[in-house]
């Protein structure tokens, strides 16, 4: 029977029960410790920051989308960040100060 | 086989503990040898993917290489594997989750390549061989494994390639130009494993060239074609192997350095031609220095380039493998023990 979770992470646990006894199968999966950080999809001020990862067309669409938001009333912040190359992670101390934002970040768009 | 063990590879498959294929389950009994022959305690820490919070205990490597089919005299390699694995330059969660299909391209060389048994000749990007066939399938697993934040985050790869299941490539005993991993700075009598982020492999024929000019000149041709991804960051590079026959052309006329230069001054292309076919931006950011006007080359330096002598003789054939962009390291490490 399948032990995967509702969301499809891999199962935490598995063990292996003859007749007469059980042996414990040892995880190949490291998890995060403790839980990774959460994200709120709900921004508490109506204001946007883009940042821009640096694939193609990443920073033209996130202008472009910088002018639709502005022509609808958005508030957007003026200066699009750079997060310096897509296929690494954001620098901590950029993670940190857009943890600390209460409004929406949008970073990159893909290609 | 008892039925036993063959509901515990469901239950493996079913509960996530898989690449896709069957798995040899991780039974505790067979993890605690793996775990003596890669020369760790349980518990050790073997790395940390810091952004992710995670760290990845030997058990965790040592319970993979059991579920790739690995024999325990593999240990001292998968060690030295499971750390270039897991070294922060390698970036193995960008490997995993990137929409370029990113595999581990694993490079084994020097005199393990035949204590262990690997296929250095026939069918060399592929062989059905266990040591070549595990060990590549290790790496993979791992990358799978560690990569994905405890299975959190999604792999975004748009079309990957098969080197996703194995992909490991060992070096032929002897060589015209010294072992791959001299490359890297390691002596040339050591045994090392090296790894690179990697895209599928190109073949690239000639049969009918009499030169070694002549075989590096297509080499090129194939580095070069416009759809190839470096053309705009420039930020990966290639592995490029040369079989028996065609080294015994190139290796006449070239050392590897030389080569290395040819194949940079000559896999150019029209940065005009670029822009229209849509390669590179009209407004480029500055960081992938483009030179209107020039001839592009897909590489920065001449150290994106590496060589490696495997395949079989009796064929005329190369490859090119292109690097992963977003890759801009070869780890390469020596194994101990051997």
């Amino acid at each position: 029977m399948s032990q995967k979770t509702p969301e499809g992470i891999p199962a935490r646990q598995l063990t292996s029960c003859g007749d007469v006894s059980c042996e414990w199968l040892v995880n190949p999966i490291p998890r995060p410790e403790p839980d990774p950080i959460s994200i709120s999809l709900k921004p508490k001020v109506p204001r946007v920051t883009f940042v821009d990862h640096r694939k193609p067309n990443s920073k033209a669409i996130l202008t472009l989308a910088q002018r639709i938001l502005r022509d609808r009333g958005v508030e957007v912040a003026d200066e699009v960040l750079d997060k310096g190359d897509a296929s690494m992670p954001m620098p901590a101390a950029m993670l940190a100060r857009l943890a600390g934002n209460p409004g929406l970040v949008v970073c990159g768009v893909s290609d | 086989m008892s039925h036993e063990v063959l509901r515990d590879i469901e239950n493996c498959m079913d509960s996530g503990w898989t690449d896709g294929l069957p798995v040899i389950p991780p039974y505790a009994s067979l993890v605690d040898p793996m775990l003596e022959a890669m020369g760790w305690e349980a518990s050790d820490v073997i790395g940390e993917i810091p952004d992710q919070k995670i760290r990845v205990r030997a058990e965790q490597a040592a319970a993979t290489a059991v579920m790739a089919g690995c024999r325990t005299e593999y240990g001292p390699l998968l060690r030295a594997l499971s750390q270039a694995l897991l070294d922060p330059l390698f970036n193995v969660s960008g490997v995993e989750v990137t929409t370029g299909g990113a595999s581990v391209l694993v490079i084994v060389s020097g005199p393990i390549v035949e204590r262990l048994g690997f296929e250095h000749e026939a069918n060399a990007f592929g062989a059905n061989n266990r040591a070549n066939a595990t060990v590549g399938r290790f790496a993979q697993m791992m990358r799978f494994f560690c990569g994905k934040g405890g299975g959190v985050l999604k792999s975004h790869g748009t079309i990957g390639h098969p080197g996703r299941i194995s992909f490991c490539i060992a070096e032929h005993p002897v060589t015209a130009w010294g072992p791959y991993h001299t490359q890297f700075g390691l002596p040339a009598e050591a045994s090392a494993v090296s790894i690179v982020a990697t895209e599928g492999p190109n073949s690239c024929n000639n049969h009918y060239g009499s030169t070694g000019e002549a075989i590096l000149r297509t080499i090129a041709d194939c580095m070069a074609h416009y759809g190839q991804t470096a053309w705009y960051y420039r930020s990966g590079g290639f592995v490029v192997a040369i079989p028996p026959d065609h080294m015994d052309l190139v290796g006449r006329e070239f050392s590897r350095e030389a080569a290395r230069q040819f194949l940079h001054d000559h896999a150019r292309r029209q940065t005009d031609d670029l822009l229209r076919l849509g390669r590179i931006p009209a407004t480029p950011i500055a960081y992938a220095e483009v030179e209107w006007g020039a001839p592009r080359s897909p590489l920065r330096d001449l150290q994106q380039l590496s060589f490696i002598e495997c395949g079989a003789p009796g064929g005329r054939f190369s490859a090119v493998v292109p690097r992963w962009v977003g890759g801009q390291h070869v780890i390469c490490r020596r194994i101990d023990q051997d």
